[in-house]
């Protein structure tokens, strides 16, 4: 704007504030005379609101979206294209993953946990439209471990403040026994060992249903126990050919890995059947025991739910002699069957057990005094040989000490002489 | 598209199949479908509910509102008097009431203490651990403590502090350098503030000008027996708001109640641990609050 100065050259008052790049200049508007410059240069001082301020400090990384994150929403739309999720499972997925990616724990979090985070979205996601997806199966896709997994996933939970629905056990008993590699004839398992999809799918949900009734679900892994209900199911259709194989060989020919806890569900299951099978008229004449029962599953599996409220009994309110609860629960269940019968054992069915988790039914390991009751006031006068006992005396010091230093002696010195 | 992860890999720690496509219902209904079709309806009703909720106005509405719907229902017991729940932005606290907020999603149990719907369980919480601090008042030198006290293991390289241990009470201390001390593994208040006492002295008599100053118990942990097996997939069912039930991860279900502060550890056989607690009478709040609750999954059918 023009000043109170004049163009040097041609005398016009018309000057401009004209700034050439980061110089200023006052210039003359007619002949472009370059009146005056500024300084080309500043000093530290001057640049106080120029200063550069790192891009965690900067509002940018809320302005756009970071490479991180970028990658990390990238890998779960691969995720869920693995997973062969229907389309709208990636849209509601990405948008969990842009929410956590909001909160500054989750966006400082190492490359490990983004990592991880992408699953637990993505597991988010399928839970909330009942699609039967295990924690296990998204570790191994993403090679994490289910420590580092369970971390996040509770984290990410709690900081979105979601709800998000249990696993459902039909439809993951359905995908899992689908997977099995049975129902189609192979060089490498014989005939005999091949069974039809919907009859095993239907007997192993019944199973299944059976295990939640009487308590082996509950506080479980839920895949050992759908492993354990399968292979029973399997064997039943077909006991006279089946009875010989072994849980871990069917696991083989199924092409299915073998839980750790699956046998001790099959045992648990197995004590279940027999229970049911003392209740039925037929079965108790023929004493069977863990590999003839299977046999007969299909009968228990029709009376299933009749067996049960006969085979079993709730707690205390139970309608059966008293003289019965008396035993305890601590003691094992076989002398409850056995106790004051006046009967002989073939001729009156067992009585009923207690319906109870497996963890209820084993003795205590050890039994826990109650604590004395403390008349601590924590205020007591503390005398001094109790706190003595507690100090080195002057020889001791010098001991240790010593000892220290031959010790620092003998690591510094490698080779001794 | 294929990604670049590899597809097959050795091991499936419980992985279910890559591929996993939900069938369709067959038209045998079994019971886990009928629970699944009821979670869906208790979905849909507490939706009803929360609606239902947002136009509750005064507090002495609600309770009269809770108390005639208090007969509890076959699967689902009464609920504690329980801060609204997180996923409510909608209803904000009312202004002038007193300091309970009702629960607008579940029926809620009466204020006052003595009402014939919930009798006391008869079974006390046992203290099993008490966690305290206390500051010392002067500068340490562990080295020293270390060297002197027979007690005493002090490893610089794995955590910085001296770790001491008295046999009456039964006690853990981690003693800092700048005088502060975290006593541990106590069964009572009292008991934690003598053994703290007693490490203070260690301390004096080592050489230091040791106080003791800010005493503050920081956490109690308590735990019991209800002596009945719990039903945990029903109780995460009703509870969503507060429970978190994952098999796979832990046995046991997390609640944790908003009134008192507490984390309830729940198992199947019945035991309940109780932990976050500043003072005792927390602890024996939150088991009344839980046991009407725990005894509505006490039935199987």
């Amino acid at each position: 704007m023009p000043g109170g100065g004049r163009c040097p050259d041609c005398g016009s008052a018309e000057l401009v504030e004209d700034a050439h790049y980061s110089q200023s200049q006052l210039v003359c508007s007619d002949c472009g005379c370059v009146v005056t410059e500024g300084v080309l240069t500043t000093t530290f001082s001057d640049e106080v609101n120029l200063r550069e301020v790192a891009y965690s400090r900067s509002t940018g990384e809320n302005e756009q979206v970071s490479r991180s994150q970028q990658r990390g929403l990238r890998r779960v739309r691969d995720l869920c294209r693995v997973l062969q999720l229907p389309s709208t499972f990636e849209d509601t997925a990405v948008a969990y993953y842009q929410k956590a990616y909001q909160h500054p724990g989750i966006r400082a979090a190492r490359v490990q946990k983004k990592e991880v985070l992408v699953g637990c979205c993505v597991l988010i996601t399928c839970r909330q439209h009942n699609w039967p997806l295990t924690m296990g199966t998204i570790c191994t896709l993403l090679y994490a471990d289910l420590d580092m997994f369970s971390g996040t996933y509770m984290q990410i939970v709690k900081l979105l403040g979601l709800d998000v629905p249990s696993l459902c056990l039909a439809d993951l008993v359905k995908t899992y026994c689908s997977s099995f590699k049975l129902f189609q004839a192979s060089p490498s398992m014989p005939a005999k060992f091949m069974e039809d999809k919907e009859k095993m799918l239907s007997r192993t949900l019944q199973l299944v249903e059976l295990a939640d009734e009487t308590w082996l679900v509950t506080g479980r892994h839920p895949l050992p126990v759908i492993t354990a209900a399968a292979f029973l199911a399997w064997q039943s259709l077909q006991p006279s050919a089946r009875l010989t194989c072994s849980l871990a060989r069917f696991c083989k020919l199924a092409n299915v890995d073998l839980p750790y806890p699956a046998s001790s569900r099959l045992q648990e299951l197995l004590a279940v059947l027999l229970r049911m099978a003392e209740q039925l008229a037929w079965l108790q004449v023929l004493k069977l025991d863990k590999r003839s029962v299977v046999k007969h599953i299909s009968d228990l599996l029709q009376h299933r739910h009749t067996l049960i409220r006969k085979a079993f009994r709730e707690g205390p309110s139970g309608v059966e002699a008293p003289a019965e609860e008396l035993w305890g629960r601590g003691q094992g269940q076989e002398e409850v069957g056995n106790g004051s019968s006046d009967l002989p054992k073939g001729k009156r069915p067992a009585s009923p057990a207690l319906l109870l988790p497996p963890c209820m039914l084993k003795p205590p390991k050890r039994v826990c005094p109650t604590p004395p009751a403390s008349t601590v006031t924590g205020d007591e006068d503390i005398s001094d040989s109790e706190i003595e006992q507690y100090l080195r005396t002057p020889q001791e010091v010098r001991d240790f000490q010593r000892a220290q230093a031959a010790k620092r002696a003998a690591t510094s010195s490698p080779n001794p002489p | 598209m294929t990604p670049g992860i590899p597809i097959f890999s050795p091991m499936m720690p419980y992985g279910t199949g890559l591929t996993p496509q939900p069938i369709q219902n067959t038209n045998s209904l079994s019971i886990l479908e009928e629970q699944q079709r009821q979670q869906q309806q208790q979905q849909q009703q507490q939706q009803q509910q929360q609606q239902q909720a947002a136009a509750v106005t005064t507090v002495t509405a609600a309770v009269q509102q809770s108390t005639s719907q208090q007969a509890p229902q076959g699967a689902s017991g009464q609920t504690p008097q329980l801060f609204h729940s997180q996923t409510l932005t909608t209803t904000a606290p009312l202004p002038g009431t007193t300091p309970l907020y009702p629960s607008p999603m579940t029926p809620m149990t009466p204020i006052t203490p003595a009402t014939p719907a919930s009798e006391s369980s008869g079974i006390v919480p046992q203290l099993q651990n008490i966690v305290s601090t206390v500051n010392l008042g002067c500068k340490l030198d562990l080295k020293t403590i270390a060297l002197r006290a027979r007690n005493a293991e002090y490893n610089p390289k794995r955590f910085a502090a001296v770790i001491m241990r008295i046999r009456e009470p039964r006690t853990t201390a981690l003693i800092f350098s700048s005088g502060k001390m975290v006593c541990t593994g106590a069964k009572s208040e009292e008991q934690s503030r003598l053994a703290a006492r007693k490490y203070a002295r260690v301390v004096q008599k080592l050489g230091f000008p040791a106080k003791f100053l800010d005493f503050k118990i920081q956490n109690m942990v308590g735990s019991c027996d209800v002596k009945f097996p719990i039903r945990l997939e029903g109780l995460v069912l009703t509870h969503q708001q507060f429970s978190s039930y994952e098999p796979e991860l832990f046995p046991g279900l997390i609640y944790r109640m908003i009134k008192p502060r507490i984390v309830l550890l729940i198992f199947v056989s019945g035991k309940v641990v109780l932990t976050g607690a500043k003072v005792r009478a927390e602890i024996y709040e939150a088991f009344e609050n839980i046991y009407p609750i725990l005894k509505g999954f006490r039935k199987t059918t």
